[in-house]
């Protein structure tokens, strides 16, 4: 029997509104849960799906995306890749897995919201297979690890890390929470799979794979680049609800939405796959700078595609520019200085050779973070690996939750942008971050960051093995130099000299 | 063409598929090329990906797809593989369009 085209059938029967009887059109999709912004109903109608598929469409195709993921790691399962990857390499897969593999489960929830809830029948029939994606995406990211967790126990963290108060959970999870968690449907539409999905899952998902398939880990390359697939179709569904947004005349209201979505998401992926391209992948192996994968997936994709829907640049798009120099580099720092209270090991990554490649990538590098890494590099040469260790609590910043740092040595730039709110002073990273909690501080004011924890006495005892044990980090994983310290014999005088070590 | 600043990189008017590395993407290479006469196709090889580019519109055709594939194929089938991609897109039984409607 001949089949009708999807063209044909699609729009009847995915248009699932009805006029309710029982209970106020009001009462079934109220306000506070839809996030239409006072849009009336008939009016997203209007809302057509760019990316569509059908239901035996999606089965067929994910079937085919699983079935190509799990034989390449199959197939390479026997392969020495694992054991023979440079440790900076493990440390990219423990950080990733568990930053994002438990945030998937959420995700699902966040689509669940937009199938329940969204205003188009369009939205809630794309968000129902965005759902299905998310729990695939949740369920591979648990499973690959696990296999690891026999050969390095900081794998079991793709688990453990959201069930923690590990500080750099802490960050993630508040972050999610503000993007979609605790969102409406509309808010999620926009700022999770436009901002977050259709922006900067692409440098962790596709621009991290051409690093792991330089360096040969195919496995990764894999699964990362297949799931992106997914989210490439999903992530479609936040563009015509802001193109419904700003046509029935919402159009700040859905700037400020993008704009603070941007700017949150900024920092997780600065933080995460910042340190990734720039310094955990070997420096042999390295496809393009971080920098550079921003230029190319952020400036000239993605914000391409906001000025296409009619929105503007964010009104920070100079400041965030100008952190692509710096801000990782500092995050970087402060990962491999408290390097303790991470479930990974932080690969230093300053080599004569290295350094030399991060001053051609980001001139100046040597003459501000280089200072800082020649204090620690000469204390390990001096034996004083103790010193290489902090003595004191950064300041986190009360959006990020990540610590307040910017630029050091001959380039300081690192300031404080503090806000006096209902009596408590809050501290942020920037300017930007700032802004974003002044948009809605009542939704933000209670949040204690670890260290407002720490200072009003919840951790206890209040030393570093009392805050290791509330962040549940037990002594065998807690992260250490990626290399043991054997690149600072890089800088011995005396190449005789060396450590057996 | 430069950017004088870093922050202007927006400026463009690029679209197109980007592939995952793939048994289909010298096809869809090909298919791009027939499928968009007078065209610039650029091709950006970063090994775990491909940006396949043209200014403005690029068209993929299912048709031509199962000439360059040599197989039949079925326009969906294109998502396994597609990882992102700059524009808008159009997807249909018959063809895949990417576009913007704005030209910067």
């Amino acid at each position: 029997m001949p089949m009708l085209e999807r063209a044909d059938w699609y729009d009847i029967a995915r248009d699932t509104n009805w006029t309710p009887k029982y209970v106020s059109q009001e009462a079934l999709f109220p306000d506070v849960m839809t996030g239409a912004q006072g849009v009336p109903m008939a009016q997203w109608q209007s809302y057509d799906e760019p990316y569509k598929t059908s239901y035996p469409e999606y089965v067929r195709v994910q079937r085919e995306k699983d079935a190509g993921a799990y034989s390449v790691k199959a197939a390479l399962e026997r392969s020495n890749i694992f054991a023979s990857a440079d440790p900076g390499w493990h440390s990219i897969l423990k950080a990733h897995y568990g930053s994002l593999a438990v945030g998937e489960y959420a995700a699902m929830s966040g689509e669940a919201r937009m199938v329940r809830f969204g205003q188009a029948p369009g939205m809630r029939n794309m968000a129902t297979f965005g759902m299905l994606d998310e729990n695939r995406h949740a369920q591979l990211q648990l499973y690959y690890p696990h296999d690891l967790v026999s050969k390095d126990r900081q794998f079991d963290w793709a688990q453990k890390a959201y069930h923690t108060n590990e500080w750099a959970a802490i960050a993630v999870r508040h972050t999610l929470d503000d993007l979609f968690m605790a969102r409406s449907a509309t808010e999620t539409a926009i700022m999770l799979t436009f901002a977050f999905e259709t922006g900067f899952t692409n440098m962790q998902f596709l621009g991290l794979a051409a690093d792991a398939a330089e360096t040969g880990d195919y496995t990764f390359a894999s699964l990362v680049s297949s799931i992106q697939t997914d989210e490439s179709r999903h992530a479609q569904i936040g563009g015509p609800a802001l193109e419904v947004l700003i046509a029935n005349g919402r159009k700040a209201e859905a700037q400020k939405l993008v704009d603070v979505a941007i700017a949150r998401t900024w920092r997780l992926f600065a933080i995460l796959t910042g340190p990734s391209m720039d310094y955990y992948t070997p420096i042999e192996h390295r496809k393009q700078s971080f920098k550079e994968f921003m230029q190319e997936w952020i400036v000239g994709q993605f914000e391409r595609s906001l000025i296409e829907l009619g929105l503007d640049l964010p009104w920070y798009w100079d400041k965030m520019i100008a952190e692509f120099e710096f801000q990782h580099h500092a995050y970087h720092l402060g990962l491999w200085f408290w390097r303790k209270t991470l479930w990974w090991n932080p690969a230093a990554a300053v080599t004569p050779e290295c350094r030399a490649w991060l001053e051609e990538k980001y001139p100046g590098w040597n003459d501000t973070f280089g200072k800082c890494w020649d204090v620690i590099t000469d204390n390990l040469l001096a034996g004083r690996e103790d010193l290489t260790h902090p003595e004191t609590l950064p300041v986190l910043c009360n959006m990020s939750q990540i610590p307040i740092c910017a630029i050091p040595g001959n380039g300081w730039n690192v300031k404080d942008y503090p806000l006096d709110y209902e009596g408590r002073t809050y501290h942020f990273n920037s300017e930007i971050d700032r802004w974003v909690f002044e948009q809605d501080p009542v939704r933000y004011r209670d949040h204690m960051s670890l260290v407002d924890r720490f200072l009003a006495g919840e951790i206890q005892p209040p030393t570093l093995a009392g805050a290791l044990a509330y962040m549940g980090l037990s002594p065998a994983e807690m992260g250490d130099d990626a290399h043991k310290y054997a690149w600072a014999d890089a800088f011995r005088p005396d190449p005789l000299a060396k450590s057996a070590a | 063409m430069s950017n004088p600043k870093p922050g202007d990189g927006y400026r463009n008017n690029r679209v197109g598929p980007i592939l995952r590395a793939s048994a289909i993407t010298e096809g869809v290479i090909e298919a791009a090329q027939e499928d968009n006469p007078g065209k610039e196709i650029r091709v950006e090889d970063k090994v775990a990906y491909v940006r396949i580019e043209a200014e403005g519109e690029l068209i993929l055709r299912r048709t031509t797809l199962e000439e360059t594939l040599g197989r039949p194929f079925k326009m969906s089938e294109l998502e396994v593989n597609l990882g992102s991609f700059a524009g808008r897109i159009e997807t249909t039984a018959d063809y895949v369009r990417f576009y913007y409607d704005k030209t910067l």
